[in-house]
């Protein structure tokens, strides 16, 4: 076998390594939400080719208002759905657009668009 | 000094004045009597015009009413007042808790409503105005836009303005009650601008401009890389091209260099959201189709720039670059997603179907006047007129006249309602016959309509448990896809045929490439869009995704009795003379109605109601009495009248002969006997019963077509349930059930492992609907609210049950052929795109054919989920 197929063989390994470690074992940073003066857990979410913050952690219990402002105009992140809570919205693009619910039940909900490109998680925590 | 009565404006001496009022540190003095009661009736009506229309010219107070909300009125009200009263220029404040209105008294001069709305507002209120956004025609001058918004805060009942130069509009809040749209047009037509109408406020006009704007934006990229393309095609295969085959090497490198540039703009302009879309997402550490286009395209470049720059580092023959790929793969799946896009948009028809028929204008009437005003601006307690021919435009209740309104759009009853005063009325049906006035009651998101559309993007926003299935798998996909990649180019480069390096190469990016999670993400949605929307055009609301896939495997319909087979309400069935007639039928049914006109018994008012089907004249009554647990008695036109029941008539010692035997036999048949006696004597007997409607036993009879049990439940008892039973075709009858324990039976149903639906009037049944697999409720006219069913059938008809399983079955059906043909195409292009098929057939495939089938497998799903718009219910709505 020559060098340049060992050295291929080898990256390939490392490749793999680096894509499961990184997509799937890594761990996500998280954007803990502070409650506002009115009791609500605010947060403005981003909307370009994600989510950002995408890993949001509330509370139980207390009313969730998530800002959305999508600064895209691609057509796939043009409604957010959280499919647990029955919740959803649309999203012109550069508008602020709210949406609040109360999370009645823990434990890690997934959002997303509609079919599912963009993916944010948010993480209900007992109050 | 001579006055002037502020409510006709005629001139009064004070001295020879009907009557004087002190008012808001005024004195008032009246003409007449009327005039000072009008006053009485409302008198900041006739002082608050005195301030604009100058009957009062030395007042310079102003009194404003702002609806507030936001926040428990009784409360919070003394903190409202006393910042309220703390603004400079506020004169009075006054908190109606109970109408959830402010009233404020304010010196004009020194503040303005603007201020007093902020304020409002800086303690947690809202304040409940309309917004408004009108287009302004050419709008360019920076300056005119401070005038017009000054124009637009100084009319009368404006909270706010606000005018965009960018998009040329100004958004205004205001007071439906104090202005118009039409008083607001005019504020900027002072200026000399012409107001247009603003972009659309309707989602879904927005969206879909969006989507026409997108659309757009994706053909012109589209356009840009196809026509890079093209040349880029030639110099990739000059072998074949006639001039340029007989190019020298280096003159071909020069024209794969300027290729090279030409393909820049192709990826970061055509196809800029795969690589901010794949970078941003690889920040959040995912990764989706824009990483695999990305990742593609982008190692295509870089290896054909590299192999133009160092050719001597490459064995011989492998220094050719493949920039067809980068521009050809970029212009297909671009051409893809504006394909789709335009597909998409055919997907919400079923929601403009329903916008579209919301009436655009009312004919609205204040103070006398009758106005025509946009929908939108129609405000609670608004009295509507409404012609014949004319839409109902929000919902209310009729206060004069009566018609025939078709309810068919919401209700799919197909004979039109009639209606009196009193009667509701809903939106967007239609007036058929007479004029009437009517006062609303529920007006914007909170109509009927609305609502039910709101129901129905819910729902068509919502997931079918199936598509968790997709999601798990596309969470995996694109990390999977990419090692599969890497060790192709691996296996390719280690065991491949010469020239290996070309052959990883391309066979990897070909992997990337094919794979396309976004059918398997799309499979869903789109089909459970389409598919709840066509529930909701034949009057069929599905609440969520999840009952959508659950109806479609029920096995055993249970459905109550009474108002869900039947009609729900009594109605005269027979009319038995005695064997000695006294009277005929018709006179016996005069009569007893005369008497049952007078009783509040529910069975009375079919009686009743069955004599004026039959243009009876009723009588008069004496001495009417009712008998607790036996019936009544009465005078009528001098003769005495028994209306009751064998328990009455044996008390009274009433001879009834064959009678009694006649009956039992009605008793048998699921009907109430009456049995009615004329001066001491029977006469004969009047049945009602709860009769069963129309189109049940055709519905039910479809249903056991298609393989699933039916099954009645009733509270009722068994002989009247059987009766019943039999005329609509079930053999299975779960009788004499409490309504407490109708919940239990369809367990007890479940406990077999069989899908149970249940199909109830959703009031009593809530616990059984809850229960069964999926509840569906029969919410005959605007009663959309019901919030224990899974489905609702606005159509009080049993065969939308049909409808509903049809609907479901024909919907999931497309989606597992979604999901299936997505799933088999990643799973048989990849590997193909890999190159198992090269040691056994020598086929490979080209990246360019992995682009097309990937941009075509999204659209492909698209439009299989829009061939469901052709489904056709069994029963047709109509």
């Amino acid at each position: 076998m020559s060098n340049p197929q060992i050295f291929v063989i080898l990256s390939g390994i490392v490749l793999t390594i680096l894509i499961t470690w990184y997509f799937w074992f890594a761990p996500k940073a998280q954007t803990r939400v502070a409650v506002s003066a009115s009791g609500a857990q605010e947060v403005a979410i981003t909307v370009k080719g994600g989510y950002t913050p995408d890993v949001i952690v509330v509370q139980k219990g207390r009313p969730v208002r998530l800002t959305f402002t999508r600064q895209e105009s691609s057509a796939c992140s043009e409604k957010v759905l959280f499919p647990d809570f029955n919740q959803n919205a649309d999203l012109p693009e550069g508008e602020l657009i709210t949406l609040e619910f109360t999370p009645d039940k823990a434990g890690e909900y997934g959002f997303q668009c509609q079919m599912g490109m963009l993916r944010g998680k948010l993480i209900v925590e007992e109050g | 000094m001579t006055q002037h009565d502020p409510v006709c404006g005629m001139e009064v001496e004070p001295q020879s004045a009907f009557a004087k009022r002190e008012h808001m540190g005024q004195t008032l003095y009246f003409c007449s009597q009327s005039c000072v009661d009008q006053f009485d009736k409302d008198p900041h009506h006739y002082v608050m015009t005195s301030a604009t229309t100058g009957f009062n010219p030395q007042m310079s107070l102003t009194r404003i009413e702002l609806p507030v909300s936001g926040l428990p009125l009784k409360e919070h009200s003394t903190h409202l007042e006393s910042t309220l009263r703390a603004v400079n220029g506020v004169d009075e404040v006054k908190v109606n808790a109970t109408t959830n209105r402010l009233e404020v008294q304010y010196d004009a001069q020194k503040v303005d409503v603007s201020k007093l709305v902020s304020a409002v507002k800086s303690i947690g209120f809202q304040v409940g105005g309309t917004k408004v956004k009108i287009g302004i025609e050419n709008l360019r001058c920076a300056s005119c836009v401070k005038f017009i918004e000054d124009e637009l805060k100084s009319t009368q009942g404006v909270l706010n303005a606000t005018v965009n130069i960018a998009t040329q509009e100004a958004t205004v809040d205001y007071l439906p009650q104090n202005t118009t749209l039409a008083e607001l047009n005019k504020a900027i037509e002072t200026w000399g601008y012409k107001p247009r109408q603003a972009t659309s406020d309707a989602p879904v006009d927005k969206q879909e401009e969006a989507h026409a704007n997108e659309y757009r934006k994706l053909m012109n990229k589209f356009w840009f890389a196809a026509a890079i393309s093209v040349f880029v095609m030639i110099t990739a295969y000059y072998q074949v091209v006639p001039v340029l085959r007989d190019w020298s090497m280096d003159s071909l490198r020069l024209l794969w260099g300027v290729t090279a540039l030409l393909t820049l703009p192709v990826m970061f302009w055509s196809g800029s959201d795969f690589f901010t879309g794949a970078w941003a997402s690889f920040k959040h550490r995912s990764a989706n189709m824009n990483t695999l286009i990305a990742l593609g395209t982008g190692a295509a470049w870089l290896y054909s720039t590299f192999a133009i720059l160092f050719p001597s580092v490459f064995p011989e023959g492998t220094s050719e670059p493949f920039y067809d790929v980068v521009a050809v793969v970029i212009a297909l799946v671009v051409l893809g997603q504006a394909l789709e896009l335009r597909a998409k948009g055919q997907s919400s028809s079923a929601i403009k179907k329903l916008l579209g028929l919301q009436a655009k204008t009312a004919r609205v009437i204040r103070d006398g006047k009758e106005m025509d005003l946009p929908v939108e601006e129609v405000l609670v307690g608004d009295v509507i007129q409404v012609r014949p021919g004319e839409k109902v435009p929000v919902d209310g209740v009729i206060v004069e006249g009566s018609s025939a309104v078709d309810e068919s759009m919401l209700t799919g009853e197909s004979l039109p309602a009639s209606k009196k005063m009193g009667d509701e009325v809903i939106g967007a049906t239609i007036n058929k016959t007479g004029a009437f006035k009517f006062r609303t009651t529920k007006v914007g998101k909170d109509t009927a309509l609305a609502q039910i559309v709101k129901m129905v993007q819910d729902a068509q926003n919502s997931k079918a448990p199936i598509a968790r299935l997709a999601d798990t798998v596309s969470g995996y996909f694109v990390p999977i896809v990419m090692i599969l990649a890497v060790w192709t180019f691996v296996i390719w480069f280690v065991i491949g045929p010469q020239p290996q390096l070309v052959y990883a190469l391309v066979t990897s990016v070909t992997v990337l490439i094919i794979a396309c999670p976004c059918a398997l993400g799309l499979a869903t949605p789109m089909s459970l869009m389409v598919g709840i929307g066509k529930g909701a055009e034949n009057g069929i609301l599905i609440r969520s995704g999840e009952a959508l896939q659950t109806a479609r495997a029920i096995q055993i319909v249970v459905l109550d009795k009474t108002g869900t087979i039947t009609k729900g309400r009594p109605e005269l069935t027979d009319i038995v003379i005695s064997d000695q007639p006294t009277v005929k039928d018709d006179e016996l049914l005069r009569l007893a109605s005369s008497v049952e006109k007078v009783s509040e018994h529910p069975l009375a008012q079919a009686i009743v109601e069955g004599a004026q089907a039959r243009k009876l004249e009723l009588a008069e009554v004496q001495d009417f009495d009712a008998i607790p647990g036996h019936g009544v008695s009465a005078k009528v036109e001098g003769r005495s009248i028994l209306i009751g029941n064998l328990k009455l008539m044996n008390r009274e010692n009433i001879a009834l002969g064959s009678l009694e035997e006649k009956s039992k036999s009605l008793a048998d048949d699921g009907k109430t006997p009456m049995f009615i006696a004329l001066n001491g004597k029977a006469a004969g007997i009047i049945a009602v019963a709860d009769t069963v409607k129309e189109d049940s036993a055709e519905a039910i009879k479809a249903l056991q077509g298609m393989g699933i049990e039916v099954v009645m439940i009733t509270g009722d008892n068994r002989r009247t349930a059987e009766a019943i039973a039999r005329k609509v075709g079930v053999t299975r009858v779960l009788a004499e059930v409490l309504p407490e324990d109708k919940a239990k039976n369809i367990q007890q149903l479940q406990a077999d492992g069989k899908k149970v639906a249940m199909i109830g009037d959703g009031i009593n049944d809530a616990p059984a609907l809850a229960q069964a697999d999926v509840g569906l409720a029969i919410g005959t006219g605007t009663d959309v609210a019901i919030e224990a069913s899974d489905i609702t059938l606005i159509k009080g008809s049993l065969k939308g049950v049909v409808t509903a399983i049809e609907v479901s079955r024909a919907t999931m059906t497309n989606i597992y052929q979604n999901l299936v043909g997505a799933f088999f195409y990643n799973v048989l292009g990849i590997p193909v795109a890999m190159g198992v098929l090269f040691p056994f057939l020598g086929l490979l495939l080209s990246p360019l054919i992995a682009g097309a089938a990937m941009a075509f497998s999204s659209v492909t799903v698209v439009g299989n989920a829009n061939r469901l718009r052709g489904f056709k219910p069994k029963f047709s709505v109509k």
